[in-house]
């Protein structure tokens, strides 16, 4: 006799719309969610999760592409990460596009999902600074209806996903604007990020967002940094700033994300992150306002 | 990646002149199993099956150090569907193991003495099952505080009843009050780097009816392996049989005796074919990493930057077994000075027993290490003096007769000065021009955060040695059988194609002699000849000049008869395009035909002479071959965050002859990307003995976007006359010499003192100056 028992296939449902996503959802408690699987399917193959039942999202066209809502973008959550490096998505939202771009290799990036960057939450998720940093937030599909909350409310776990729910949209508000996002991961090839940093230059609202990812389990926003160099820049003129400006808004930067314990003095590795954070929220400000 | 060959050259013209299908010595004759592997239809060890197969899984320990005190395996006897459950209680032979020396245990019984150390093995009838059964086997620990400071383990408690101490060798060699003008210090560090073969162990042992077993496993040394598993067993070596299948990538001893041995026993046990697949993880745990090392240099010289005198202390470690640990210690001791005249040496070197992960023969093991460091001394004697690194290394450069430190005349070709000047006269390669920035690959990848304001150009040289063949009286014999039939070649030798190209260099051989162009090599197994493990070139040199025996051997059989009925030597003959023609052209005649339907065999061997022990001082003749690189790297750094990116890698290395030119550029390659790996990201960390990240997330290796541009400026093709071909293994000098030339390029950058490999972001900061 064997104890092994093959998956039957009825365990993945493949629903080809949301209401039928969220119905199978509704059926079965205990199915997992899967689109790219880039993260899921690793932790079923080396036997750290064994979901009962899976609801593959691939079928589901009206969350792989984006559309226009009220001056925002609405990004399907299956968006992968190659689409949204394409240069057409680039001129719509850059920070994002270049979030993408780094994120793995091509073999990721193709299966990948925007959605699934944000539903796994990871620390070194690309996506996840830009989002914060461009105060996007997500539309949620759930038996009871839609509902909509901001991405870092996800995020932190404020308001986490209720059973049966499912990622359905990201908003993100269309910027005129200056974003730019840069990733450092201390080699060539692709790899996870050691820090990262998301910037927007906001001229409507006269704000400077800036998010840092990888250096905490969410992204972090340095609202006072923001704050003091969005007061520097003299918004009705050339919007430039001295190359001082940009070098002292990165040790706040970093200073804020990476803070001093008291009486502790920092170890090496935090002071190196310090250092790599501060340069890179000096480059993404100076190339913000370039 | 690319990579260019420069002409004039016998690479460039072999390359360029495609005329029909390559045959031959010195022809880039294509590997047979290249569309296979690329298509993924080539099957690996992963692959087999058989029918009522069984899944094993292994028992690790979490811990680095820790004292057994019971195992109770009842709860996972009784799980449904396991079939056996073995301990140390179950190895019917010999208890311990090793391949030097017998330390190892097969399951840890008394003591763990390192994260990962098999202590119990399962066969289920579903991988799953196993694994519940493994995990279901309770082990009683008492947890001692580990021993993870080589430093340390002098002094501590012996952690194991061999001691301490693997090995000490206290090199002398010269005047030890000798000083010079000029005197430098420095303290190196290499790290860990794991030999990460892309496919991880795998393997199937199948029970035979005489009580005996098979093993079909991806071992590079099937014969070793056999000898160890047959004593494990309790059985005569003749019943235990390894074939070898395909080797999904071997960078020094390949399979992990603690997945064959426990599969062994479980097959003998249950009566059934068991399978094994290891997970990343236990491969990272399991198998051998290139010893860390610590190096403490002191190198004198004279004004005109001659060198007098090198001191150094090497401390390898270990980790908890002695494996080839000793043979590490040895070439890192003899070639502690590097490929230079020094006329007094002092090298005391140590390797070391800790709770560390083992460590045992990765590719150049022992003259990777010392090589980052006498570089490192090199660049920094250049910088007191104000020598051009390039100048300075070219002044103290080994030649053809000069001594090495272990008192051995290099009788070999040694043209290093040849090697250093054509990297040095190489042109650089351009810096990135155009005005759209976005399109440079900058340090930090593409769409990285590089900026091209922060981003310094260096350019670093290194040379390196290594030896050829196991050293220090090594028997290194090889057997090969050469068989002709039918207008068909056949060779038979158990040295393990593992992707450097052996099968395609046999095939090369028997073509160049026999002239007839089908040749198979079959599969290896140990129901063949000995032909002795995958490892520092081997195979290059025994089992090809064991083949190229045999086939001459069959080549006289074929000609003789001929030769005698027309009254001529068989010298006077030759086979080319299996047409068999005599000098004057009177007589010609097809192989086919004069074979008349007969089967030639030949077997032959070929052993190199033989070599020393290093004595007490650490002199003696160890060697037989030497072969040397120079490599010259050019580095683009980041000097706010530390990335670092290779811009390209120039090589000239020492190959006596080309054999194949298309296999040497590929190796090459392989080998300085390997050297990159270690340079720049790969270091498998162990605090406090436990390995962090045993995944390839947590230990990255270098993709096709971190890999240099490779350039072979030089191959100088001085024909080493004891070598069969006067051809030199080419594959571990590149990995010794590049991570060197790569740490010489970023100090060169940066100014920093770069003494650590990898080398860490932090490293290659230039700080600001502070206010």
């Amino acid at each position: 006799m064997s104890t092994y028992a093959r998956q039957e296939a009825a365990n993945v449902t493949l629903p080809s719309s949301l209401d039928e996503a969220v119905a199978a959802l509704a059926d079965m408690p205990s199915a997992v969610p899967v689109a790219g699987g880039t993260d899921l399917m690793a932790s079923v193959n080396s036997g750290l999760l064994r979901p009962a039942a899976l609801v593959g999202l691939g079928r589901i066209s009206e969350i792989r592409g984006w559309q226009y809502a009220d001056g925002a973008a609405l990004l399907g959550a299956g968006l992968t990460h190659a689409r949204m490096g394409r240069p057409d998505f680039a001129a719509l939202i850059p920070a994002l596009a270049a979030a993408a771009r780094s994120a793995g290799p091509p073999q990721i990036r193709n299966a990948g999902t925007l959605g699934g960057n944000i539903a796994s939450a990871a620390p070194t998720g690309d996506a996840l600074p830009v989002l914060a940093a461009l105060e996007a937030s997500v539309i949620l599909a759930g038996p009871d209806g839609d509902r909509e909350l901001p991405v870092s409310h996800l995020l932190t776990g404020m308001d986490p996903l209720r059973p049966g729910e499912l990622l359905a949209f990201v908003r993100i508000p269309l910027l005129h604007a200056p974003q730019t996002f840069l990733k450092a991961t201390g080699r060539t090839g692709p790899g996870r990020a050691v820090a990262s940093v998301a910037l927007v230059v906001d001229p409507a609202r006269r704000q400077v967002r800036c998010s840092v990812g990888a250096v905490a389990p969410v992204p972090l926003r340095p609202l006072e940094a923001e704050q003091w160099v969005a007061g520097l820049i003299d918004w009705d003129g050339e919007r430039t700033l001295a190359p001082e400006a940009c070098t002292a808004f990165g040790e706040y930067v970093a200073a804020a994300c990476i803070p001093d314990q008291p009486g502790v003095e920092l170890p090496p590795a935090a002071v190196q992150l310090r250092r790599t954070v501060a340069a890179l929220s000096r480059r993404a400000l100076g190339r913000a306002l370039a | 990646m690319s990579s260019i060959i420069e002409g004039p050259g016998p690479v460039a013209e072999t390359l360029a002149g495609e005329g029909g299908e390559p045959h031959g010595i010195g022809e880039p004759v294509p590997s047979t199993d290249a569309l296979p592997k690329a298509q993924g239809t080539y099957p690996y060890a992963a692959d087999l099956w058989a029918e009522g197969l069984l899944w094993a899984a292994v028992l690790r320990s979490p811990y680095p150090h820790a004292r057994i005190v019971r195992i109770d395996t009842s709860d996972a006897v009784a799980m449904p569907g396991v079939r056996a459950v073995v301990t140390h209680e179950d190895v019917p032979g010999d208890a311990m193991h090793g391949r030097k020396v017998a330390d190892r245990p097969v399951f840890a019984h008394d003591v763990v003495r390192h994260h990962g150390e098999p202590i119990a093995a399962v066969a289920a009838d579903h991988p799953d099952t196993a694994r519940l059964a493994a995990a279901a086997i309770l082990v009683e620990y008492e947890v001692r505080e580990p021993v993870t400071d080589p430093e340390k383990a002098f002094a501590a408690e012996p952690l194991h009843p061999d001691g301490n101490l693997i090995r000490h060798i206290p090199l002398q060699f010269g005047d030890p009050e000798a000083v010079g003008e000029v005197v430098v210090e420095g303290l190196y560090r290499v790290g860990r780097q794991d030999p990460a073969p892309i496919g991880a162990e795998a393997g199937l042992a199948v029970p035979r009816p005489d009580g005996g077993v098979e093993l079909y496993v991806a071992s590079t040394d099937p014969h070793a392996d056999r000898d160890i598993a047959a004593a494990c067993f309790g059985l005569e070596a003749d019943r235990v049989k390894v074939v070898v299948t395909g080797v999904p990538g071997a960078m020094g001893d390949r399979e992990d005796s603690g997945i064959q041995l426990p599969l062994g026993l479980l097959a003998l046990r249950t009566g059934c074919p068991v399978k094994f697949v290891a997970t990343r993880e236990e491969s990272f745990l399991g198998h051998a990493h290139r010893h860390p090392t610590l190096l403490r240099y002191r190198h004198h010289a004279d004004a005109d930057g001659r060198l007098v005198k090198v001191e150094a202390q090497v401390l390898l470690d270990a980790g908890a077994y002695a494996d080839a640990s000793s043979d590490a210690l040895a070439a890192a001791v003899a070639f502690a000075a590097g490929p230079y005249v020094v006329p007094h040496v002092f090298v005391e070197g140590w390797v070391v027993r800790t709770n560390n992960p083992p460590s045992g023969h990765v590719r150049g093991e022992g003259a990777v290490q010392v090589c980052a460091a006498y570089e490192g001394q090199m660049d920094k004697l250049a910088a007191k003096l104000g020598l051009d690194p390039a100048e300075i290394r070219m002044r103290n450069v080994l030649a053809t007769g000069d001594l090495l430190p272990t008192g051995q005349t290099v009788t070999c070709p040694a043209p290093v000065g040849e090697l250093l000047k054509a990297v040095r006269d190489a042109d650089l390669p351009p810096l990135p021009d155009g005005d759209d920035e976005s399109q440079w690959l900058l340090p930090g990848g593409v769409s990285g955060a590089g900026e091209p304001g922060a981003v310094r150009r260096g350019v670093g040289y290194a040379l390196g040695m290594v030896h050829l063949l196991g050293a220090e009286g090594a028997d290194e014999v090889s057997t090969a059988t050469v068989r002709i039939h039918d207008g068909r070649a056949t060779v038979i030798c158990a040295a393990v194609e593992t992707g450097q190209g052996f099968t395609t260099l046999a095939r090369q051989i028997v073509q160049e002699v026999l002239g007839v162009d089908d040749v198979r090599v079959l599969p290896s197994d140990t129901d063949q000849p000995p032909a002795g493990p995958a490892a520092r070139g081997r195979h290059t040199w025994v089992s090809g000049g064991a083949v190229e025996r045999a086939a001459k051997m069959v080549r006289t059989q074929l000609l003789q008869p001929l030769a005698a009925k027309f009254g001529m030597s068989v010298e006077l003959l030759t086979i080319a395009d299996g047409k068999i023609t005599s000098y004057d052209g009177v007589l010609s005649t097809t192989v086919a035909e004069t074979l008349d339907g007969k089967e030639l065999w030949a077997t032959a061997q070929c052993r190199p002479h033989p070599t020393d022990r290093l004595d007490d001082t650490g002199q003696g003749d160890a060697f037989v071959g030497l072969t040397f690189c120079a490599v010259r790297a050019v580095v683009d750094v980041d000097i706010e965050l530390g990335a670092v990116r290779v811009v390209e890698l120039a090589v000239a290395q020492d190959v006596g002859r080309v054999l194949n030119p298309r296999q040497l550029a590929a190796r090459i390659e392989a080998g300085v990307t390997q050297g990159l790996g270690l340079a720049l990201m790969e270091d498998l960390r162990a605090p406090r003995g436990i390995v962090k990240r045993p995944n390839l997330t947590g230990y990255p290796l270098p993709t096709a976007l971190d890999a240099p541009d490779v350039r072979i400026v030089k191959l100088v093709e001085e024909r080493d006359v004891v070598a069969p071909f006067g051809a030199k293994a080419v594959s571990a000098v590149p990995v010794v010499t590049s991570p060197a030339a790569i740490a010489a390029a970023v100090r060169a950058a940066t100014g920093r003192p770069v003494n650590r490999l990898p080398i860490r972001p932090q490293a290659a900061v230039v700080k600001p100056p502070t206010p």
